[in-house]
């Protein structure tokens, strides 16, 4: 008889942890960048050098890792929706990392000038090799790091 | 003397500022899509869109990358990369198209225009023809683009496996929204 209390305790106890995992497994949230650290550190001219010499190589490398960029910024850029877009790389090259940024961290884009050495974390989304507009590295997400 | 010197100035700023452009473009496109089914309605946006847009030929082409999108959830992010979209084996979806009908649209005046616009659109490796009807408006030097457009993902060979048949739509509405600058 009382084996079969804990059974029936442990089978009960097995279902609420199967149910609050699945529950919160399908309510998770994508990591917020400023709380993970970086799984590979680049100069912006070395990311965008390795992805111009091998898309393919460097996406299978490079795809989903969270990369933190140190390079000079040359453009900010603001949508009507307060988007924000952190442009860095060599300003002598048409060939940037963009850094599309994360909404919940931009008070600290709006301080920022042109020109600056800065250094900006984020998912790599692949490459967008254009000869007409200049090809760009992309991140997402981004969160700027001090 | 002076005079002749400022109206030289302002024809010379005028003058440049009305030669027209004629390829238009953006790196920060939006494109959104929802999946309404009977169980759960899943929405997606991805901010990172290039589009450039000749208003000369009215060609058009759009390149988004598939890790761009963002979702609510992680799970469903995850599953639509790794399981359905297969993002690391075709991280590029592609539209290369035109404005049928350019000749109507006047993009030296501001004012809003339909744009029907036709082409081949690649998504998870396979092409297949698409034909919608959006809007092009011209404002203050900008071109606003915008189209919503239904995808069926079967066409995709996007399979969706029977155990979430009710929680994703067979046909995924497309949401395109970009604000093109002028290329210089």
């Amino acid at each position: 008889m009382k084996k079969k209390k804990i059974i029936l305790m442990i089978i009960a106890a097995a279902l609420l942890f199967g149910g609050w995992y699945a529950y919160s497994e399908y309510n998770r949230k994508v990591k917020d960048l400023s709380k993970v650290s970086a799984d590979v550190h680049f100069k912006t001219v070395e990311l965008v050098a390795q992805f111009e010499k091998d898309e393919n190589a460097a996406n299978a490398l490079y795809l989903d890792k969270v990369i933190a960029v140190n390079g000079t910024l040359k453009a900010i850029e603001k949508d009507d929706t307060n988007n924000y877009s952190l442009v860095l790389g060599d300003e002598n090259s048409m060939a940037s990392v963009r850094c599309s940024m994360d909404q919940e961290h931009i008070t600290k884009v709006e301080g920022l000038m042109t020109g600056a050495n800065i250094t900006v974390k984020g998912a790599c989304t692949g490459f967008n090799a254009d000869q007409l507009l200049g090809s760009d590295v992309i991140l997402n997400r981004c969160v700027i790091q001090d | 003397m002076k005079k002749t010197l400022l109206l030289l100035t302002i024809s010379f700023v005028l003058g440049s500022t009305l030669i027209a452009q004629e390829k238009y473009f953006t790196k920060s496109g939006k494109i959104n899509f929802t999946s309404k089914a009977s169980l759960e309605n899943i929405e997606a946006l991805n901010k990172s869109v290039t589009a450039v847009l000749d208003t000369k030929s009215g060609n058009l082409q759009f390149a988004v990358l598939m890790k761009g999108f963002e979702f609510e959830k992680a799970l469903m992010q995850e599953h639509f990369n790794e399981n359905y979209l297969e993002s690391h084996k075709y991280p590029k979806a592609e539209f290369k198209g035109a404005v049928v009908n350019n000749g109507e649209i006047n993009y030296a005046k501001d004012g809003t225009y339909k744009a029907n616009v036709k082409g081949q659109l690649t998504i998870h490796g396979q092409t297949k023809p698409v034909e919608t009807e959006g809007k092009i408006q011209v404002k203050n030097g900008k071109i606003l683009a915008d189209a919503v457009f239904g995808i069926a993902l079967a066409d995709y060979n996007v399979e969706i496996p029977k155990l979430v048949k009710d929680n994703i739509a067979k046909i995924v509405n497309i949401e395109v929204d970009c604000t093109l600058d002028p290329l210089k």
